[in-house]
């Protein structure tokens, strides 16, 4: 627009120029609408009542009573949940640091261009598409004493009733299920590396290991720390496992399942809220050491 | 051949013989699925069934009423993902084509909700779905579910970069916001939308917690709800071949999904990492 025209615009159209923004602003807020309502109730809300409600002594069916923080003093010498936040941790690590590993060097490979890759990424692909219950449930047989997993190793475990080996069981299984979940993150960030950068490398003779060491991995930096930092979500979140295999004995009551157990089975939606609210200030502090690791590397 | 296609070659047969590792669980659990109640899937025991029972096909339909749980699954999944795809648009496109006060706030709660999980929320959540009155009605599980950060933030990133003048020539055609929106955003963010449909379905797919809590009763569990409490119900080693065929006809849908469209599914899993 040349700047005559705005210098002769008259004041009506100006103000009705402005009146139209409104209206659009208004107009694009009310897009946001559903969403935000949605968040409003459905996330917020719940997220701030949960706050108040872990001071409580509160099950459904009866009036709450104001308890101040006698649930984190219960929660701190309880003996049942800090073995639930040990498990989780176990499970998480255990669970989720060799699927990322794994997932790394598949992506190596699996990344290399001849035909027939790409059959083979989808049988690495295929548990993702399967639902953990069902997997678990699959997996029951697998881990029978007299199943698949005893017969392929040779052993004689009773992998899912001994406090020995169901916590392993549990890893092994969502090793199979996860890594290809972090296998596609890994490819997604392999493919965005453009090839000259290897053809620099290649034409100054580094071998492939360097060329991994020196190149690759620190080019994947970004997309490592996003699958860590889901890695971490998932592995806090872990439920259905453990719920389905298990039910939480032999020692995988994990968080998720004790916070379960604890609002439905005692009714005792109180003292979950405040596990909920622990749980809350644990995700917040990894993010922060999180992003604060991040940005020191940078 | 040159030494560098032969250690392509080496490199796809160690990928595909660790590939049908993985695949053997379920190829042993497919033929599994097919025995009869009492024959042993144990060590020293084919892995073929003696005779195929195809009758365990329908089993799972006569023990519970699997049925239901599958077509609640499948309509719980179509709604929810119909509605994240409204909301989550709508959204993006307000936080994307429009300037107004709190709009960059509102977006950043949004996206700080992506790492709130679960388990932070539904103990007050399901006092609040109680207090509604939603226990055990599809409005529990579906209204909760109908909208995404991920989703709005994948739909504000994709709706970014549909050019401006795009949406300024439609306006001074007369199209209203709406119209501009459904006939000049929409086509333009076809990939984003259909990937963001799969991962809304197949995770809705999977989703346990949260409908364990609001549909206790067979009326309205969906299918890992509904087949938890089959396999809680036929512990014991004769149900196995039924149990096992029930998990494996509630993955086909998805696997399916997968198979048809892989790409579609990878894509929309690089998204969610913001990769893509």
């Amino acid at each position: 627009m040349s700047s005559p025209s705005v210098t002769t615009r008259s004041s009506g159209s100006s103000s009705r120029g402005a009146a139209s923004r409104a209206r659009r602003s208004l107009t694009g807020f009310l897009f946001a609408v559903p969403a935000l309502a949605l968040f409003l109730v459905f996330a917020i809300y719940p997220g701030v009542q949960v706050f108040g409600l872990s001071l409580f002594d509160y099950s459904l069916t009866s009036p709450p009573v104001f308890v101040g923080f006698d649930n984190f003093v219960f929660l701190s010498t309880d003996p049942r949940f800090g073995e639930a936040l040990a498990q989780t941790a176990f499970y998480a690590v255990g669970t989720y640091v060799p699927a990322l590993a794994l997932a790394l060097v598949l992506a190596q490979a699996l990344s290399t261009r001849i035909r027939g890759m790409g059959l083979a990424r989808l049988f690495y692909f295929l548990p993702l598409a399967m639902s953990w219950v069902a997997v678990s449930i699959i997996w029951r047989v697998v881990l029978h004493p007299d199943g698949l997993l005893n017969q392929v190793l040779g052993l004689d475990v009773n992998w899912l009733t001994s406090s020995d080996s169901a916590k392993w069981a549990l890893v092994i299984m969502s090793i199979w299920k996860e890594t290809g979940f972090f296998l596609i993150l890994f490819l997604a960030g392999l493919a965005s590396i453009p090839p000259d950068v290897y053809e620099a490398a290649r034409i100054d003779g580094a071998g492939a290991w360097r060329r991994f060491w020196y190149m690759t991995f620190p080019l994947l930096r970004p997309v490592t720390a996003v699958c860590a930092i889901m890695a971490i979500l998932r592995g806090m979140q872990s439920f259905s496992p453990q719920a389905v295999l298990t039910d939480g004995a032999f020692g995988t009551e994990v968080v998720n399942l004790f916070v379960y157990k604890t609002a439905f089975e005692s009714a005792r939606m109180g003292r979950a809220s405040a596990v909920a609210v622990l749980m809350f200030v644990l995700l917040l502090g990894l993010a922060l050491v999180q992003l604060r690791a991040l940005r020191r590397k940078d | 051949m040159r030494r560098k296609d032969w250690t392509r070659v080496v490199i796809l047969i160690v990928a595909l013989a660790g590939g049908l590792v993985v695949v053997s669980v379920l190829f042993y659990a497919v033929l599994a699925a097919f025995k009869s109640p009492g024959e042993s899937f144990g060590s020293g025991s084919s892995w073929f069934p003696e005779e195929w029972q195809w009758g365990n096909l329908i089993k799972p339909f006569e023990i519970a009423p699997f049925g239901t749980y599958f077509l609640n699954s499948t309509f719980v999944g179509i709604t929810v993902t119909i509605l994240n795809l409204i909301t989550c648009t709508a959204a993006g496109y307000s936080f994307s084509k429009f300037r107004y006060r709190g709009r960059q706030a509102a977006f950043v709660v949004v996206l700080a909700t992506l790492m709130v999980p679960l388990e932070v929320l539904y103990v007050p959540l399901y006092k609040l779905v109680f207090d509604l009155g939603w226990v055990n009605s599809f409005a529990g599980l579906i209204v909760p579910a109908a909208t995404s950060a991920f989703g709005i933030f994948l739909m504000k990133q994709s709706i970014d970069s549909v050019p401006d003048e795009l949406l300024e020539a439609a306006r001074l055609d007369g199209a209203g916001e709406l119209r501009t929106l459904v006939s000049i955003v929409v086509p333009g963010v076809v990939g984003p939308m259909s990937a963001l449909a799969l991962f809304i379905f197949m995770t809705n797919w999977d989703s346990h917690l949260w409908p364990l809590l609001v549909a206790s009763s067979d009326q309205y569990r969906t299918l890992p709800v509904g087949l938890a409490a089959m396999q809680a119900n036929n512990l014991g080693d004769t149900g196995v071949p039924i149990i096992l065929m029930a998990a494996l006809l509630a993955v086909l849908p998805t696997v399916l999904l997968f198979l048809t469209l892989q790409r579609r599914f990878v894509d929309g899993i690089a998204m969610t990492a913001g990769l893509k």
